[in-house]
């Protein structure tokens, strides 16, 4: 899978967690870009996340997670393995 | 050795002296000394160094080898956590399990009775088993690495200005900054000063000075009734404030001096429009601490996962996002609560029932939007900024009334009596006097949280010590040398004064 089709799915995840059709991702969105993306809708989208990429996160990530770029590429790196 | 006694300023300045004169390589080991002194100084007994060091040891070995055995380090992490839990639950929870089973026995009708025990309990305990738990998981998450050298985990764990009341810190961030030489900077410790003079006048001139009143009320509520216990309960949120806050200062103030940076713990709470921002600006790290390790973990586990499908299948997707969060924001406000003392008054007053009206802000904000709208209520004015303010100020001093009185019966005796109406006791220049403090008391203490309102107003825009540097000289001396004085002479030194108690040193 390349970057490209992880952002078309990854933009479906954002859409449904945050009821919002407009959002469209790329390498430097963050919390602050998107108005509900708080603390709490922070995990009920790293489990949809999980959800659609089968795969998953560890905390480590979960916390430190800058931005979506960063988000991107530690899919890329899980499902390539 | 509380944060107000001479001993501790006599203590800090050899540390200091110490620390700053040793060579670069061996600072941090005077401060390893300092804590392990800091600790051992008023409990020293074989069984409070043999609690202690089961917590050091557990987490040290234990951390590892998570970092060394990856297939088996859920284990280990689970057996390094129960180590300290162990530890945490045998001096701080056997009395609840005991007053429940008592309680059991009294439903069920059984005819035995458990004496309650009393336990020595070493200072610090609570905070530093929850930061070894967090460091322990911290390794296992991969956070960071553990720490090989034990003398320099023994500083981590016991570092002394942080056990009295935290600020809870993580390794990966005290890392940097605990062992490596902080040269002595002149406006650090100006600014330390500062800062520990102004958690001084919190202490001495407003907590003690409220303590007086709440204590007499508190444990006389059948005569101080009514007014007085309303007085009383507003009273006792704002001793809570500047007792927990002005220890805090006075850490700030500590490590600021040696030159160590750590999480500010609150942010003028009392300016919160509503429990949840309150929450957010009230003891930080505990709810940082929480947030990673306990809601994080819940949330994404899968019983909660489980239950977020279930309801979303029958209730759809918005309802079934509250029940996820409600239902891990009750286990974290249950821990909360346990957590500050294995008593129910705890963990209902400071557990529970936050997490209850939190909820119901949640669940009625949306109509109370719609009603204002209705109403055609402007919310954006600084008048509906007040009036939600003072709403929080009266929903969490009336939860704090759960958090301080002797039990959870007593506690619904005590909000009975408020309802005696005798408002008269505030007019006839006699009876709000009767629980020990005067007039020129309740003068002072006006004068005194009008200050402290003022400074954390100011604190939302600035770093106000910082700003009071950039003052002309004047100007910036008459400020410190009032702050000074007014410590020295409004606080509370008077018989019966204990400058060790420390509300918050407990848990």
């Amino acid at each position: 899978m390349n970057r490209e089709e992880i952002y078309e799915r990854l933009n479906r995840v954002f859409r449904d967690v945050f009821d919002d059709d407009s959002i469209c991702l790329n390498d430097n969105t963050t919390s602050s870009d998107i108005e509900d993306w708080d603390s709490l809708e922070h995990i009920n989208l790293i489990v949809a996340v999980e959800g659609e990429f089968k795969i998953k996160f560890n905390m480590k990530e979960v916390t430190k997670m800058k931005n979506v770029g960063e988000m991107v590429d530690i899919i890329e790196s899980r499902i390539n393995s | 050795m509380g944060l107000t006694t001479i001993t501790f300023y006599l203590f800090l300045i050899i540390t200091l002296l110490l620390y700053f004169l040793v060579p670069r390589k061996y600072s941090w080991l005077i401060l390893l000394i300092a804590s392990i002194y800091f600790l051992l100084y008023d409990n020293l007994k074989l069984n409070i160094i043999i609690y202690l060091l089961i917590i050091l040891l557990s987490s040290y070995i234990f951390a590892i080898l998570i970092d060394k055995y990856n297939k088996k380090k859920k284990l280990f992490l689970i057996l390094g956590i129960l180590c300290i839990i162990g530890v945490l639950g045998y001096l701080k929870y056997t009395n609840l399990f005991i007053v429940t089973i008592n309680h059991l026995n009294n439903i069920l009708g059984i005819n035995k009775q458990f004496n309650l025990v009393d336990r020595n309990v070493p200072i610090g305990l609570s905070y530093y088993s929850l930061i070894m738990i967090g460091y322990l998981t911290d390794v296992y998450w991969g956070i960071c690495k553990p720490c090989y050298n034990i003398l320099k985990c023994s500083l981590f764990m016991g570092y002394f200005p942080l056990l009295t009341s935290g600020p809870f810190v993580r390794y990966e961030d005290m890392e940097k900054e605990l062992y490596i030489k902080h040269k002595f900077n002149f406006h650090r410790l100006c600014y330390g000063l500062i800062r520990i003079f102004w958690g001084l006048f919190k202490i001495l001139v407003i907590s003690q000075r409220i303590g007086i009143f709440v204590d007499a009320v508190y444990s006389n509520y059948t005569l101080y009734q009514g007014f007085y216990l309303i007085l009383a309960a507003l009273l006792f949120s704002l001793q809570l404030y500047t007792n927990f806050s002005g220890s805090i200062d006075i850490i700030m103030g500590v490590t600021k001096i040696i030159g160590i940076n750590l999480p500010e713990n609150f942010t003028s709470p009392f300016f919160s429009k509503s429990l949840t921002e309150f929450w957010r600006r009230w003891h930080i790290t505990l709810g940082s601490w929480l947030k990673d390790y306990i809601f994080y973990p819940v949330m994404r586990s899968r019983l909660v996962q489980k239950l977020g499908e279930f309801t979303k299948k029958i209730f759809g997707k918005r309802v079934s996002k509250k029940v996820m969060l409600y239902f891990s924001m009750f286990i974290m406000w249950f821990a909360i609560g346990a957590w500050h003392n294995g008593a129910y008054t705890y963990i209902i007053g400071s557990g529970l029932l936050q997490c209850l009206i939190m909820i119901l802000e949640d669940l009625l904000s949306p109509l109370s939007k719609r009603i204002d709208q209705k109403l055609g209520i402007n919310r954006d004015t600084f008048g509906y900024r007040c009036y939600q303010m003072i709403r929080t100020y009266l929903i969490f001093s009336f939860t704090m009334i759960f958090f301080r009185a002797p039990s959870v019966r007593e506690a619904f005796n005590i909000i009975k009596n408020m309802f005696v109406f005798n408002p008269w006791i505030l007019l006839d220049n006699y009876s709000l006097y009767l629980p020990g403090l005067d007039l020129l008391d309740f003068r002072i203490l006006f004068i005194a949280i009008i200050v402290l309102f003022i400074i954390d107003y100011l604190k939302q825009k600035c770093d106000v010590i910082e700003e009071i540097f950039k003052q002309n000289i004047i100007f910036r001396y008459i400020v410190i040398y009032i702050l000074i004085f007014s410590v020295i002479i409004f606080g509370m030194y008077g018989p019966g004064f204990d400058a060790t108690t420390f509300i918050y040193r407990q848990f």
